[in-house]
């Protein structure tokens, strides 16, 4: 199971990537394996409001349908729209092609509730 | 207490991931479900189906029992031949299972109920026996055995390589060949034989069907295949509250053979006509309508979603559904997924013909 060291995770197994207060964010290796096989994405609306452990959107496999939560606050800028046509991309390279959504941060985005590589490790080892 | 087939280690091995499933542990998936979907429809694959029940009646009044419990008619049938049926119950006329039999040899019958309905089916045989028969000898014989079901295109070819004699068991025949007892069946919609093998023997020939080329695959693919053709499955579009004709499985019920379980209610039903029938829905997008998702007509709640799924070889999500008996092939419709409606277009199953 890969777990990259540079990025932050939720304990509800999603990864965030934050560059110049924007937030990238995916499902990590782990959901995708628990999920099996992504055949839709519900992709969130760009602009929406979003707050840290909010449910924004949903994601199923040929078993079943989970929610994604928001990481962080902020307003979603973009999704990723290529997962429209090819949810697949989420098992393939889940923290790159795979990424779902980016937020730009709020003031306060909670980023203290997320977890390191390691913390978040231990949560699913 | 959970049940293991015969080849469980071999799923372990593989990296399957097990799940329980009619009080057994099967592997759900070993690759992932879509590349299974695929090499069932484009390939071979093969399935450990011993999850499903097998029930022996080794009897000269076999036939006689099993024409009073099902719905079939198997003086349509003769020794060699399978033949899909129906358990009934005797108030309602509801489904109690779906089963194949497997006429072997004269008076020798398998009836395979499915997993979690394998002692309701041995209760029904023994009430049978109590009430219009005199010790007709049947016995469960599951736990002795492992079922594979090697299915696809290339299946036949592939099987040939390991039992030229097992791959050339015609479509719904049954033969039995050295140990094994094989038949023309299956649950995907694709050309394939399943294969009845002592538990101790399962493992040789699950590891030469992989030499061969066989692609394992789980109960998630499986659950996929037969939902593009059409197929019902048990606890959906079958169980209680639902009668063969509900279900759109006339077809399965003999009325010109006499008496059978259930058929004074499920007369009652014919004359009244049904209440809904099943059909299948094509949705446009990708997103799977599950069962218990309404049926809207015009924004009204007119049905019910039994299994639904993205189809893997049309790129879109298809679903089984009860509607009214007035809808038709062609009519539009609406499937609420969560407070989305989505569009659905009225089709009559096999979503995919082979």
């Amino acid at each position: 199971m890969d777990v990259p060291e540079d990025l932050r995770y939720s304990r509800e197994h999603e990864w965030v990537r934050i560059t110049d207060g924007v937030a990238t964010v995916g499902i990590t290796d782990f959901a995708q394996e628990s999920l099996g096989d992504v055949v839709y994405v519900g992709l969130p609306t760009v602009g929406t409001a979003v707050r840290a452990a909010d449910s924004v959107c949903e994601i199923e496999s040929t078993k079943s349908v989970s929610e994604i939560y928001a990481p962080v606050s902020g307003t979603v800028q973009a999704v990723n729209e290529r997962l429209v046509e090819s949810p697949e991309l989420v098992n393939r390279d889940p923290y790159g092609d795979g990424w779902i959504m980016q937020i730009a941060l709020a003031e306060d985005p909670g980023l203290d509730a997320l977890l390191d590589a390691a913390g978040y490790r231990a949560l699913v080892e | 207490m959970t049940r293991r087939s015969p080849l469980d280690a071999r799923h372990r091995a593989l990296g399957a991931r097990m799940v329980p499933f009619g009080g057994w542990e099967m592997p759900i998936h070993y690759e992932g479900v879509l590349a299974e979907h695929r090499a069932c429809r484009e390939h071979a694959a093969v399935f450990d189906v011993s999850h499903l029940g097998s029930v022996e009646c080794d009897d000269p009044d076999a036939f006689g029992l099993l024409q009073w419990l099902l719905t079939n008619d198997l003086g349509r049938i003769g020794p060699g031949r399978t033949q899909y049926s129906h358990l009934l119950d005797p108030d309602d006329a509801h489904v109690v299972d779906d089963v194949i039999v497997w006429w072997v040899a004269d008076h020798r019958f398998f009836v395979m109920p499915n997993a979690s309905n394998t002692d309701d089916l041995v209760a029904a045989m023994r009430e049978g026996v109590n009430r219009v028969h005199r010790a007709v000898a049947f016995t469960d014989v599951t736990a002795s055995r492992a079922v594979l079901a090697v299915q696809g295109p290339k299946a036949r070819e592939l099987l040939a390589r390991v039992s030229p004699e097992a791959a050339a068991v015609p479509r719904r025949a049954v033969r039995v060949v050295g140990e094994w007892i094989v038949a023309g069946t299956g649950y995907t919609g694709e050309d394939g034989v399943e294969i009845h093998v002592d538990a101790g023997g399962a493992p040789e020939l699950w590891d030469a069907l992989v030499g061969a080329g066989v692609v394992p695959a789980g109960l998630g693919a499986r659950d996929t295949l037969r939902l593009e053709a059409g197929l019902p499955l048990h606890g959906h579009e079958l169980g209680p509250g639902i009668t063969p004709l509900q279900a759109g499985l006339g077809w399965v019920v003999a009325w010109g053979k006499g008496d059978f379980r259930g058929r004074a209610a499920l007369e009652r039903e014919r004359e009244r006509g049904v209440a809904r029938r099943l059909t299948g829905l094509s949705l446009e997008g990708r997103q799977p309508a599950r069962d218990g998702a309404p049926v809207l007509r015009g924004g009204e709640p007119v049905g019910v979603v039994t299994s639904g799924n993205f189809s893997p070889v049309l790129g879109h999500a298809i679903a089984l559904a009860f509607v009214p008996p007035d809808v038709v092939a062609g009519d539009r419709l609406e499937v609420d997924v969560r407070g989305r409606r989505l569009p659905a277009t009225v089709v009559e199953p096999p979503f995919v013909r082979r």
